[in-house]
């Protein structure tokens, strides 16, 4: 393991979860920033663009209920999934396998960085009632120019403030996948599978079915879940 | 040539042109760079309206105008486009004197919730969950591609609201709402759910499908209805107000020292 190189990827995936923060919200919103299209980005500039997909997969229904409505602030999914993206595959890269026991303890991890996005979030609104005063400033003084600077301002320091917690969050992140696997029983790993493969995707599903509005649609869905089960596995029925 | 007048505005032919739009476009994008509790987008909105402003007013009437378009607003950044494209259309009747300047404030109070709603309505809450689902079944079925095609599939959408709502609202003015309700978001929204039901659905069966084939194998269909009575425990959940973290909290947990305690008694693992 080459730690110069290990800090490199965790300062790209940083620089990366950055932008992807701005994109989010303060700037052009093309859902690049959603998590089943950033964290296979991620995969890709990292090299692991089938765990990256995977992993987007899972952590976009955990956040597929987060929706910025009106003046609700939902968690930042953005944050977390770049964080718990940034950790497997930054783990898969220099340490060991990216296999699922590591997903589950790196999504267990990152799913509380949502939370504190949206934290996060909250103090930066809030320090943009000072742009909102400069906004009306430069509108007492004629200043076109002084208006067009705010934006760009407020840009600035989201990337930064985001860019800094990925930072940390990913480098500490690595640092307790390093701790957890190093003396992983067998059994506790087995069960992290279990997490990976039943638990994660089913509060995942959850989350995506809350956000389905028409009951006639969660039919849909118990159906077609049901009809491929059948079709993958004739022998069940 | 446009002149300037004594009170402030430009006369002469509209210095309004398909450049200054694309500017009004462009900034738009920005929208809630700058969102504050107070006055929500007020900044974004300004900052959009500038290349406009700029065109029609000097001095007191610029500054006048500018506060106008500091006011509190809150809407759908996507719709928004509409409501800055009508904005610039009654700007430049303001400027022309067919029109007092509270008309322009009150205009966009009446319309930025109603509009706030289709966006919210259309993108938040169906577009977005139903490319998402389409998506998420094609990744699990190999398609590495389709979080791209998900993307391709929203901006679509996402790009061609914006550009209209500048343009037509523009063309339109007041009349905006009426041009973008005949677009039938709200039809095309309703029916997005039973897809990304269907979809959902799929992508269920095929992580019970990848399950079975990793290390963790259930036997038989085990596997499949072990996801199927989870999911039907955490949705529940969720519906009795429950945290997304606290129900992965809770049930992870409880698998871990199920395992845990199981295996005290009959080792699982060899």
């Amino acid at each position: 393991m080459d730690p110069a190189a290990l800090a490199a990827d965790v300062g790209a995936v940083a620089a990366i979860g950055g932008i992807l923060a701005l994109e989010r919200r303060g700037a052009f919103q093309f859902m690049v920033s959603q998590p089943i299209v950033g964290v296979p980005l991620l995969g890709l500039v990292l090299g692991d663009v089938t765990t990256g997909v995977w992993l987007g997969s899972l952590l976009q229904m955990l956040w597929m209920s987060a929706v910025l409505f009106g003046a609700n602030v939902p968690p930042n999914e953005t944050l977390g999934s770049v964080a718990i993206g940034g950790m497997v595959l930054v783990y898969g890269r220099y340490i060991g396998p990216a296999e699922p026991a590591v997903w589950s303890v790196a999504i267990l991890l990152g799913v509380p960085l949502g939370v504190l996005g949206r934290s996060l979030e909250i103090r930066l609104d809030r320090a943009n009632r000072a742009l909102a005063v400069r906004a009306d400033e430069a509108a007492k003084a004629i200043s076109p120019a002084g208006l067009d600077q705010l934006p760009p301002m407020a840009l600035l320091r989201s990337l930064l403030v985001n860019a800094a917690v990925i930072f940390v969050a990913v480098g500490a992140g690595v640092a307790v996948l390093m701790v957890v696997f190093e003396s992983m029983g067998e059994t506790l790993s087995y069960a992290l599978e279990l997490v990976a493969f039943y638990v994660v995707p089913a509060v995942g599903l959850a989350v995506a079915l809350t956000t389905v509005r028409r009951r006639r649609a969660l039919v849909l869905a118990a159906l077609s879940y049901l009809c491929l089960v059948v079709v993958l596995h004739p022998e069940w029925t | 040539m446009a002149t300037s007048l004594s009170h402030g505005a430009v006369a002469g032919a509209s210095p309004i042109t398909g450049w200054t739009l694309l500017r009004v476009l462009w900034r738009s994008f920005f929208f809630l760079a700058a969102q504050n509790y107070e006055r929500m987008q007020n900044v974004g909105f300004g900052y959009a309206m500038l290349p406009a402003l700029t065109r029609l007013y000097e001095g007191d009437r610029l500054r006048e105008a500018m506060n106008r378009h500091l006011e509190f607003f809150n809407s759908h950044p996507y719709m928004a486009g509409a409501l800055l494209g009508a904005s610039v259309k009654l700007e430049e009747e303001v400027a022309a004197g067919r029109l007092p300047p509270e008309r322009v404030s009150s205009f966009k109070r009446c319309l930025m919730g109603p509009l706030a709603a289709i966006g919210d309505n259309f993108f938040w809450a169906s577009l977005r969950p139903f490319g998402a689902a389409w998506a998420i079944a094609g990744a699990l079925s190999g398609i590495l591609w389709a979080p791209l095609a998900f993307l391709l599939l929203y901006n679509v959408f996402h790009l061609t609201i914006r550009a209209y709502g500048v343009f037509a609202g523009y063309q339109h003015g007041e009349r905006v709402f009426e041009r973008v309700r005949q677009l039938e978001l709200v039809r095309f929204a309703d029916r997005s759910h039973y897809l990304s039901g269907a979809f959902l659905g799929v992508g269920a069966a095929l992580f019970a499908e990848e399950a079975r084939s990793a290390s963790v194998t259930l036997g038989g269909g085990l596997g499949a209805l072990l996801l199927l009575v989870l999911t039907v425990i955490a949705l529940l959940c969720l519906k009795r107000k429950m945290s997304m973290p606290v129900v992965l909290f809770s049930l992870a947990g409880g698998c871990v020292a199920l395992v845990l305690g199981l295996d005290s008694m009959f080792p699982l693992v060899q």
